[in-house]
Formats: structure tokens, C-alpha cells, sequence
């Protein structure tokens, strides 16, 4: 077979740029082990005087790059991979809950004054702590995320203990009923307890617990 | 197995290949048609070596730039045995009632 020379002491610095620009997209594990090798062949590819990256070529990275994500990095079982991501939507979704009850507390006050006009200065005592827990949640969703992608087994157990917190204050919400709570936030903590739910049966699964390693074997 | 899987396949069936003449091996077997872009190789390399139908043979720095070698492994010679054998059952199975078709239609 001919082998073509790779032209790439040749190539314009701005296909190359483009090139990586695209490459960017890609998760960081699989541009370590593969950028370089594949500038190269995109450069080898490319036509005489080329400045920058073709339309096809381009769609073909980007998908590429959509198919990387979705793959669990190597050596992650499928199950830890999908707890994971069920964390970032937790993550998301309590944050939608914030900006939501942000965005509408005027009108909540607004309802509350309303409805007793005598000394209710601010929001109704719950809808506060709402507030003020919910960024610490946020964090929570995303450290646990971090953690249990890199095989930390005190994640797996720092999980476990988050959702028995979560459940208490499901239950507590329950027997307040609809006392101190709308519909709608019970609906939106019955959301976050699930996805919490999936999340924690799947790092428990068997697949999953050859990949949590315990702590002394971190330290290697 | 996908096309471009089973071509990348049988390109590194007859030694090792580095990706730019994985591409050039995979159009010249399909006589042109199936022009392998670069996402597309690599994302079916990437999978292909985590399945390990295919391993990293060596690594050299050709102008400048990185350029691995890729090899079957002989899992991967295995799988890709199978489904060579599985299509060409297939083929002759068409081919088969093609011509018993041919020969109905003629009488």
C-alpha cells in the first residue's frame, strides 16, 4: 500500500487550531491518550492549502465526541456511570428548584402578606431554609458525582448517608402534609428522592462494587 | 459488527496499520465507498481497544507528530472470523435463492 508522507510540518496553524477547537469536545481521558494521534491524521487528510476544518470532517468529530461522552470512561462499569449522571441531574434539578422558588418568592410574599397582614416580614420559615440548603445540596449532588466516578468507596458510604437524610426529610414533609408544603414541592422532593434511589441502588449493585476500591488501596 | 467496525478489522488483518493508513486500507477494500472520517475512526478504535479485539503494537514520531501502529489481537482475529463466516453464509444463502428463483422464472 502507498504510504503517503504526513504533510503536517506544512499545515496552517489555523486548521490546526480548528482542529483542536473540535477536539476540545471530547472527554479529557480520551484526548490525552488520542489528540495528538489524531491531529495528525486529520492533517494528513487534509487537502493542499487547506485553512480550516471541512463541514463533514466537523460533524464527524463533534458526533464523535457526543459518542465519547455517552461511553463510561475506561474501566468504569455502565451501572457507575449511570449513578453518576443521575447525581449531575439531581444536582440539576435541585437548582432548578432554588432559582424556582427565587424567581417566585415575591409573589409568595406577596400571597402571605395577603393572606395575614399583620407581622410576616419575609418568607415563610420553610421556604428560607429551602433556600439556604439548597446550594449546600447542589454541592453535595456534584461532590458525590466527583467521588463515586473516581472509585472511592467512602463516597459509596457518603451517598448512602445522604439518601437516608434525604428519606427523613421526605418523611418529615409527609407528616407535615400539606400543611407547610405545596404540591408542588412535594412533587419536586418525591423527584429528588428517586433519582436519589436510582442512584444509590445502582453504586450498590454488584457490578458496581468491583469498582469502589477500599481506602488502602488508594494509596499505593 | 457495524461496516466500518468490520472493515477496520479486516484492515489490520493482514499486519499492523497506523490510523492514517487504516483509513486509506478501509477505502481501498471497499473500493472506494466507505471513506472513514477521523471521529469515526477513532471513536471505533476506542472502543475496539476496550473490548480487546485490538491492541497498540508500537508508537513512532513521524515529522514532528504521534503515530501509533495498531494490531489484532487474536480475539479480535477470532471475532473477526466469525463474522466473516456469518456473511459469507449469508451472501451464498442470497446468492443460493437468486439463482433457484432464476431457474423457477426460466421453466
Amino acid at each position: 500500500m502507498s504510504e503517503p508522507e504526513l504533510s503536517s510540518a506544512t499545515a496552517p496553524a489555523s486548521l490546526e487550531r480548528g482542529y483542536r477547537r473540535l477536539l476540545a469536545f471530547y472527554p479529557a481521558a480520551f484526548r490525552r491518550e488520542n489528540e495528538e494521534e489524531i491531529l495528525a491524521v486529520l492533517l494528513a487528510c487534509a487537502q493542499d492549502g487547506q485553512t480550516r476544518p471541512g463541514l463533514k470532517a466537523s460533524a464527524d468529530l463533534l458526533k464523535g465526541a457526543a459518542r465519547m461522552r455517552l461511553r463510561p470512561p475506561p474501566g468504569q462499569p455502565r451501572t457507575v456511570f449511570a449513578a453518576v449522571r443521575l447525581m449531575w441531574a439531581g444536582a440539576a434539578a435541585e437548582l432548578a428548584a432554588l432559582i424556582t422558588i427565587i424567581v417566585t418568592a415575591g409573589a409568595v410574599r406577596a400571597a402571605v402578606l395577603h393572606a395575614a397582614p399583620a407581622p410576616v416580614p419575609g418568607l415563610p420559615g420553610h421556604l428560607i431554609a429551602v433556600v439556604a440548603v439548597a446550594p449546600i445540596a447542589v454541592g453535595v449532588w456534584l461532590f458525590l458525582a466527583w467521588a463515586n466516578s473516581k472509585g472511592r468507596d467512602a463516597a459509596r458510604m457518603a451517598s448512602a448517608g445522604s439518601f437516608c437524610l434525604l428519606t427523613l426529610g421526605l418523611l418529615d414533609a409527609l407528616a407535615q402534609g400539606g400543611a407547610a408544603y405545596a404540591a408542588a414541592d412535594m412533587i419536586a422532593v418525591a423527584v429528588l428522592w428517586l433519582v436519589a434511589l436510582g442512584a444509590v441502588v445502582l453504586i450498590f449493585v454488584p457490578a458496581s462494587s468491583r469498582y469502589y476500591r477500599p481506602p488502602e488501596a488508594v494509596l499505593r | 459488527m457495524q461496516e466500518a467496525t468490520f472493515l477496520i478489522l479486516t484492515a489490520l488483518a493482514a499486519g499492523t496499520q497506523h490510523g492514517y493508513g487504516i483509513i486509506s486500507d478501509v477505502a481501498e477494500i471497499s473500493d472506494g465507498r466507505v471513506k472513514l472520517l477521523a471521529g469515526t475512526l477513532y471513536t471505533a478504535l476506542d472502543r475496539l481497544r476496550a473490548d480487546g479485539l485490538i491492541g497498540v503494537d508500537r508508537e513512532e514520531i513521524v515529522g514532528n507528530r504521534l503515530r501509533r501502529y495498531y494490531r489484532l489481537t487474536p480475539e479480535g482475529e477470532q471475532r473477526l472470523a466469525a463474522e466473516a463466516a456469518r456473511l459469507q453464509a449469508h451472501a451464498a444463502a442470497a446468492l443460493r435463492r437468486l439463482k433457484l428463483n432464476l431457474a423457477g422464472g426460466a421453466a
